[in-house]
């Protein structure tokens, strides 16, 4: 990986992950960045150029990659990745946000409790039973307000507004403004 | 508060912003609440007597944001995203995770967003500038306001109100009304104290 020296402190180049590629006047910002980054995908986390990651955490499995574009302001927001997330360009996540491609445990009660040996200490070794996941995918000139929540398998279409506070669980289309828990279209306009 | 403006019990090698106004009585338990603070108003923040600030409070303050919080009210760690002015009524109780802002920060309009975030990436430090029309909030007296509750630009919440957990309260709150949902809704109202409190 070639040296960047657009990372500020306390990220500089020699201290980031050696599968994480970051473009030119990025700024990653933050003491728990990739204290929970553990992909071992040959290139998980692209982050394009001019991007500003202020406490932003990459929570990305072994499996997991991120791909973030160009022009991205995100304020400490949380990433959980399993698969994939994909975030294009000129993208605002605000503060404490939280982004999930996946259910963490499975769904029905018996798999569950396999789920719970298998990921305590006494379970080493042990398979985890089968995940839902899916990737998420927030597209160009999206803006997402503090406290939002975006689940699973959803697209967020360009220059689509979702209001602080809201929880996603189903697609969003481009230009719309979502609210609420479930998240609703509220008006036509998001992009203006 | 000591002339240097630290606090003699901060884990935070900060200090207290000139125009940062704290009561003798108050308590601002760390300087990391204003790390993010920008004020150039001739009183950014005001904090009332008895009022106190706890771990994780952050006052995002633009350079033109004017903050009140007023007697005896606590704040346990609410994210105030302000650049116009939040006022925070006497003896509210705000929990942890609330997010109060008076700004989007941003453009709605997408091309004029680009235009901010080429902007912003060229700045030291990268701020926004603030320059995008805030709505004041209001939280009147006696309010008390749930965790990870999301409160929007323009939002006035009348006195005596009660706004439950992870509410997001998108238009105003009438006095002694109890609102929850997302958005919020009110559910029930409270009876009237009879005299105001001492």
């Amino acid at each position: 990986m070639a040296a960047n020296d657009s990372i500020l402190d306390p990220w500089r180049a020699d201290a980031l992950p050696a599968n994480v590629r970051v473009g030119a006047n990025t700024v990653i910002g933050g003491t728990y960045a990739f204290k929970r980054f553990r992909s071992k995908r040959e290139l998980a986390l692209v982050i394009g150029s001019h991007c500003t990651l202020d406490g932003t955490h990459f929570a990305v499995g072994e499996e997991g990659r991120v791909e973030i574009g160009d022009f991205c302001y995100l304020t400490n927001v949380v990433l959980l990745c399993e698969e994939a997330l994909q975030i294009g360009n000129y993208v605002v996540i605000g503060w404490n946000a939280t982004i999930a491609d996946t259910d963490f445990h499975p769904l029905g009660a018996a798999e569950r409790i396999a789920d719970a040996v298998a990921c305590s200490p006494l379970g080493k070794g042990q398979a985890r039973p089968a995940i839902l996941r899916r990737p998420v995918i927030i597209e160009d000139d999206v803006w997402i307000g503090p406290n939002a929540t975006i689940l699973k398998g959803v697209r967020i279409g360009a220059g689509a507004f979702v209001e602080a506070g809201a929880l996603v669980t189903r697609d969003v289309p481009p230009g719309v403004r979502v609210v609420g828990n479930p998240a609703q279209v509220l008006e036509e306009g998001g992009s203006r | 508060m000591s002339a240097a403006r630290t606090l003699a019990w901060d884990w935070y090698p900060g200090t207290i912003p000139e125009n940062v106004v704290v009561d003798e009585t108050a308590y601002v338990e760390t300087t990391f609440s204003f790390a993010l603070y920008r004020s150039r108003q001739p009183r950014g923040v005001v904090i009332g007597r008895g009022a106190s600030t706890y771990l994780g409070t952050m006052f995002d303050a633009g350079p033109n944001a004017r903050i009140r919080i007023g007697d005896y009210a606590l704040i346990h760690g609410a994210r105030l995203i302000c650049d116009a002015e939040i006022e925070i009524g006497d003896y509210a109780l705000i929990s942890w995770n609330v997010v109060l802002m008076d700004t989007y920060r941003v453009p709605l309009n997408v091309a004029e967003r680009r235009k901010e975030l080429e902007r912003v990436a060229q700045r030291r430090p990268r701020m926004f500038d603030g320059d995008v029309a805030a709505k004041p909030i209001r939280i009147g007296r006696n309010v008390w306001i749930g965790f990870d509750v999301c409160v929007l630009p323009g939002v006035t919440i009348g006195e005596g109100a009660v706004v439950g957990a992870r509410s997001v309260v998108m238009e105003d709150v009438p006095a002694y009304a109890v609102v929850a949902g997302n958005p919020a809704q009110t559910i029930r109202m409270l009876e009237r104290p009879g005299e105001a409190a001492p």
